[in-house]
């Protein structure tokens, strides 16, 4: 900024800074212009439309009203609803859990020398998942989560266990989504990791081992401290979209065995596009989105404040 | 000396043991894969078979042709995602980039507070804008068709946000000598810092790509009718229209769907990579 200003004083003999500042702010404008109609058109005005949504019963034949915190209100008072934001709670809490320490385990483990090829093969194998679709993968986790055809309780078989009822049991269902959902997106996770650990200091941890400190300690006291505002921010990053959680269910369990794995996203598209409670479905996305503001929020204050230390 | 001897070839030992047990964690996480591959070329009678498939049995493309043969208008589903995903790349890479410009390179009024709304883009889910945008769609005629998804997200604020960052990390001299040199501001951006960005704007083309052939929630929503689906939706459909019969017919659509991204990353892995944790760290 100082230097695009330093500029124009510089060549004022050639044009008069006034000109070149206008010049600057029409091609500002100009450039910025896309973007920011098409954000207030998709993005803001939407957002504002559903909180205005949210506090209306929304009928384009009657007409619309007004109605205050009825939706809300509804929201957390009907018990199918709470039950549903239970899930989708309890979903975001073991994902991110595993997700973030699996990909933490993960990158622990492959941050050594090894040749490229090698390096290569990992990368593939452990990231492939996160770039496949979900709605791509979870069609073919239904046929690995199958019961007496199913691949894993082939395998689970062959072995003499018995048969996993993984998709319809309605205690096991949700915690086969979240295997398959560790399965999809801790390689993201591990990339991160791997990331961070490569910028630890290597002085330090060459020290900790000329001093002979056990390997779990250097863990705890030099690398866990090192990068955990990454580690922090991949649990942000994860809750976010865990929170969001769709596809992965609809075509896994469609939300059953009758509530047990229903999530708020497949409960706003239900409400909103099925049953026409557009209202009571705006309600539900911003209590969503309100959710995903704290999380945000905690986490700028929280980088900030290690960011001065 | 004869203990610290020890002590490496310990560590070498451990270093072997941890990638030797990598390794076959690493053809675990590919299994799916490799089922979805072999399954498309079991033959039909034979594709719920146990033992489940790794390799495949043969290469023969029977299955392949099935899918077009189908019921399920795929050729066209194909299209309009392939529709979708370049409109919106081209558009992404182009108005992320001018803004980003604008942003990181020229000063006007108001430039910082628009860049902190868009930036609070970031945090909105889709579930929290579809609503107002479907009932919009409705009323104006967009609702099953494809255009309308790549009209949502010719811009976003990760790309602008991806961009500028790449750009504050550039050196402004060539710029700014150009300009001495009395050249405008249109031709600075496309002779000089257009050119500088190739490796930014390849990372934002493959994470857009990818991002938008992946789509579900807001396709689901938006694209109801067969002929405007796209790929994630209707491979759900065509899995309900086949039935417990023709999985291998399934999967054999399943491989063409998922064959463009999966080919962006085999060949350009370390952009992939590179590109889609960029969001992770520089935020």
């Amino acid at each position: 900024m100082s230097a695009s200003t330093a500029t124009p004083s510089a060549r004022a003999t050639r044009t008069r800074p006034s000109d070149l500042a206008r010049a600057q702010a029409l091609t500002g404008w100009l450039f910025v212009m896309p973007t920011t109609v098409l954000y207030l058109t998709f993005v803001l005005a939407p957002v504002i439309l559903t909180v205005i949504l949210s506090f209306s019963y929304f009928d384009p034949m009657i007409g619309s009203r007004w109605v205050g915190l009825d939706n809300y209100a509804r929201f957390f008072t009907s018990p199918r609803s709470l039950k549903i934001f239970f899930n989708t709670l309890q979903f975001t809490f073991f994902a991110v859990t595993f997700n973030v320490s699996v990909g933490l385990i993960l990158a622990m483990a492959l941050n050594r020398a090894m040749p490229g090829w090698l390096l290569y093969f990992f990368r593939l194998a452990f990231f492939l998942p996160v770039i496949i679709a979900a709605a791509f993968v979870s069609i073919v986790w239904t046929y690995f989560f199958g019961d007496d055809l199913g691949v894993i309780n082939y395998f689970l078989r062959l072995v003499g266990l018995a048969n996993v009822r993984w998709l319809t049991d309605s205690t096991m269902a949700m915690t086969s989504i979240i295997i398959m959902d560790v399965w999809k997106n801790t390689g993201f996770f591990m990339i991160i990791f791997i990331a961070a650990l490569q910028g630890l200091p290597r002085s330090i941890t060459e020290a900790a081992v000329m001093d002979g400190t056990p390997a779990w300690r250097q863990f705890f006291r030099i690398t866990l401290p090192y990068i955990s505002p990454v580690v922090f921010f991949c649990i942000v990053f994860a809750s976010i979209g865990a929170l969001q959680v769709y596809e992965s269910i609809v075509i896994l369990t469609k939300g059953g065995p009758g509530d047990a794995t229903r999530s708020l996203s497949i409960l706003i598209v239900e409400e909103g596009f099925s049953s026409f409670q557009v209202g009571y479905a705006a309600a539900i996305s911003v209590v969503m989105t309100v959710i995903i503001l704290i999380i945000t929020a905690i986490q700028q204050l929280l980088s900030r404040k290690w960011v001065q230390q | 000396m004869s203990s610290a001897l020890r002590t490496v070839s310990a560590k070498r030992w451990l270093d072997a043991s941890i990638i030797a047990v990598m390794v076959l964690l690493a053809i675990g996480m590919l299994l799916p894969f490799l089922w979805l591959f072999s399954t498309s070329f079991r033959l039909p009678s034979e594709a719920y078979k146990l033992p489940p498939a790794f390799l495949p049995p043969n290469l023969d493309l029977t299955n392949y042709f099935a899918v077009f043969d189908s019921r399920v208008p795929f050729l066209q589903i194909y299209g309009n995602s392939l529709l979708i995903a370049v409109v919106v790349t081209i558009g992404q890479m182009v108005t992320c980039t001018l803004a980003a410009f604008a942003f990181s390179r020229l000063s006007f009024k108001g430039r910082d507070a628009l860049f902190m709304v868009l930036l609070i883009g970031l945090m909105f889910p889709a579930q929290v804008t579809i609503l107002p945008i479907y009932l919009g769609y409705a009323r104006v005629g967009l609702i099953n068709q494809p255009i309308g998804i790549a009209l949502m997200y010719l811009t976003s604020s990760f790309g602008v946000f991806l961009m500028r960052q790449f750009m504050l990390s550039q050196p402004k001299a060539l710029e700014e000598a150009a300009l001495m040199d009395g050249a405008g501001y249109l031709k600075i951006f496309w002779r000089i810092s257009l050119p500088q960005l190739r490796p930014a704007l390849s990372a934002l083309g493959i994470i857009t790509f990818t991002q938008t052939w992946n789509y579900y929630f807001q396709a689901r929503v938006l694209l109801g009718r067969e002929s405007a689906m796209t790929l994630p939706v209707a491979m759900d459909m065509l899995r309900g229209y086949m039935g417990a019969g023709n999985l291998s017919v399934v999967m054999a659509a399943m491989s063409m769907a998922v064959l463009p991204v999966m080919l962006l990353f085999l060949i350009a892995q370390k952009f992939v990579i590179e590109g889609i944790t960029m969001s992770g760290i520089k935020n």
